[in-house]
């Protein structure tokens, strides 16, 4: 009888559920104190003892930040800036990666390096210049300034990662294409695209949540044109942090991206496996 | 756009050639570059050009006017200050330990909760996307989070600390506690993504090795030094490379969590050279600082390179 018990005992208590309650708890502790500390009132915020749950529940941060923050113009702009950048470096990536992966060029290895190296250069390296130049051109607190930076730098990942899905489909399909006439733009087009399209996922989601969450760039170059991270930076003045109010754009900021994290995580897997451990 | 599409007529028109792997390989060859045109004349227009230009900058003296930079002629000077500098030192030493104490600890615990994961049955795919969303939040969103749990009056660091008897000390008022609790901070963000690439080499570790150690009496611990480990290295030595290249960049992190201070406590490079330009305005040591950071990224890209070299290199078609 004892001995049945503590059978059952064992099975839901071991090393693996233990270790795995701390991990869940190290992970999901931060998160939950980000998500009910947005919906404390302004004043529970500096609460001595803090409030481990919101009481009363208040959606007051989140007007202030929309009304008196002007948040959504904040998120309008990454949105605009993140997208097209996303956008332009699936189409560069794609049709990069196709040829590099699948047709013969002479020095393809050694531009696979070069971009593999360009993809680690600290931004700092690139910031006073970029800034000198996008002056000149009359381009700071333009959506342009932060796109065509962001493609750039994002561009020699998803070539990478694109590459190494093309590698893998099997040179049959595009041979059969030939014969049959299609010319190169359609075989890319109707037959490696549609195959390729998990890669194209993958690289679509590290894209967008690199330029996402992009700062320094944007804080130099476009402090009068915010995107979300800028724009939760600076809420507030020298002397009072707004928390609440930063909380609660915050949660409004994670959404998009923890949704599209979550609904594509088998391709951001993917990606990290033969993007990373494979390339 | 239009000299793709102007190259890819050009090729069909062409076609006959078909059937000929000589011309025909040329010909793909031609293709291929038409096709990487864009994406490497992008790159370079907008990484190469101003790493070039940095580079010059830093070898110059600069003046700064009201309508922009003007560079006047070559000096060593803005190396030979920089290196002299004591805050550079500081801050040179700042990041390796960081990069160093980080990354080390990343790879300890994304090893163990790979580990975890790869023996959960139930539940894989949540505590995936659990382990993504840190992965994916705003640095700033994680810095703020960070500063109001760190606060010295309110922050749920020092209640915690108080209750278990450590008094409420001012953890970004100090020097040393300060670097930690940024640690900290940086260790909850990364590690995720850390075990997510050592669950994913896991999970390609063939499993008869695997039954062979349990048949020759292999216990657990010895299993994972003598098995795991070293099939995994190549894996943990990537999470490694991709993880201290992108912390010797750190910026965002110290920048709203502590200004680079108390004092220049936590000036990174990335901090000390974005102070320089755009603060103080002495864009020629910043151009200095950026280079050499640069240059020691680029050192330690080859060095792992030189590492990875095989592996690379099989792949190559």
């Amino acid at each position: 009888m004892g001995n049945r018990k503590r059978k059952g005992w064992h099975r839901y208590i071991n090393g693996l559920t233990i270790s795995t309650f701390f991990v869940v708890l190290f992970i999901a502790a931060p998160l939950y104190w980000l998500i009910i500390s947005s919906f404390k009132t302004p004043a529970a915020m500096g609460d001595s003892p803090p409030q481990y749950w919101p009481n009363p529940w208040s959606t007051q941060n989140y007007r202030q930040a929309f009304v008196q923050y002007d948040f959504g113009s904040y998120f309008y702009h990454s949105l605009i800036v993140t997208l097209v950048a996303t956008a332009l470096v699936l189409v560069l990536g794609t049709m990069a990666g196709y040829a590099l992966g699948r047709l013969p060029m002479r020095g393809k290895f050694t531009l696979m390096v070069t971009l593999l190296m360009i993809s680690v250069f600290p931004e700092i390296a690139v910031i006073a210049p970029l800034y000198t130049l996008l002056k000149d051109l009359n381009w700071l607190n333009t959506y342009q300034a932060l796109i065509i930076p962001y493609t750039a730098f994002y561009l020699p990942f998803a070539v990478w990662i694109l590459r190494n899905y093309m590698l893998g489909i099997p040179k049959e399909m595009e041979e059969t294409a030939r014969i049959d006439g299609a010319g190169p733009i359609r075989t890319v087009w109707s037959i490696i695209l549609p195959m390729a399209l998990p890669g194209v996922f993958t690289a679509g989601i590290f894209t967008f949540t690199a330029a996402w969450t992009e700062f320094l760039m944007a804080l130099t170059f476009n402090i009068n044109l915010k995107t979300i991270p800028v724009g939760i930076a600076t809420f507030g003045t020298a002397l009072e942090v707004p928390f609440g109010t930063i909380f609660a754009a915050s949660v409004v900021a994670v959404f998009p991206i923890g949704i599209l994290v979550f609904i594509f995580r088998k391709f951001v897997i993917s990606g990290l496996t033969s993007g990373a451990v494979k390339g | 756009m239009t000299t793709i599409s102007g190259t890819a007529e050009q090729v069909q028109a062409t076609a006959p050639l078909v059937g000929r792997p000589d011309v025909n390989r040329k010909r793909m060859a031609r293709l291929g570059w038409a096709f990487s045109a864009p994406a490497l004349i992008v790159v370079a227009a907008v990484t190469i050009f101003p790493i070039v230009y940095s580079v010059i900058m830093s070898l110059s003296n600069v003046t700064v006017t009201g309508s922009g930079i003007n560079l006047n002629g070559f000096t060593w000077s803005n190396y030979s200050l920089v290196l002299k500098n004591a805050t550079w030192h500081y801050a040179l030493g700042f990041t390796i330990i960081y990069t160093f104490i980080t990354v080390i600890v990343e790879l300890i615990i994304g090893t163990m909760i790979a580990l975890v994961l790869q023996r959960l049955t139930a539940g894989r795919g949540w505590m995936m996307a659990l382990l993504l969303l840190p992965w994916s939040m705003i640095t700033v969103i994680n810095a703020e989070l960070w500063l109001y749990i760190y606060n010295g009056v309110y922050g749920v660091a020092d209640a915690i600390l108080g209750a278990v008897g450590l008094g409420t000390p001012n953890i970004l008022g100090h020097s040393t506690s300060a670097i930690i609790a940024l640690m900290i901070a940086d260790i909850w963000k990364t590690t995720p993504f850390v075990a997510i690439i050592v669950l994913a080499g896991l999970v390609m570790l063939p499993g008869d090795i695997y039954e062979a150690a349990e048949v020759d009496g292999s216990s657990g611990w010895s299993t994972f030094w003598r098995i795991t480990v070293p099939l995994l290295r190549p894996t943990l030595a990537l999470a490694v490379i991709f993880r201290v290249l992108q912390a010797f960049g750190l910026f965002d992190l110290p920048f709203v969590m502590t200004n680079g201070g108390p004092g220049t406590a936590t000036t990174s490079l990335a901090i000390l050279g974005y102070k320089a330009m755009f603060q103080n305005l002495d864009f020629g040591p910043g151009a200095a600082v950026a280079t050499t950071t640069t240059a020691l990224v680029l050192l330690g890209c080859l060095v792992s390179l030189r590492f990875f070299r095989v592996q690379v290199g099989k792949e190559g078609s």
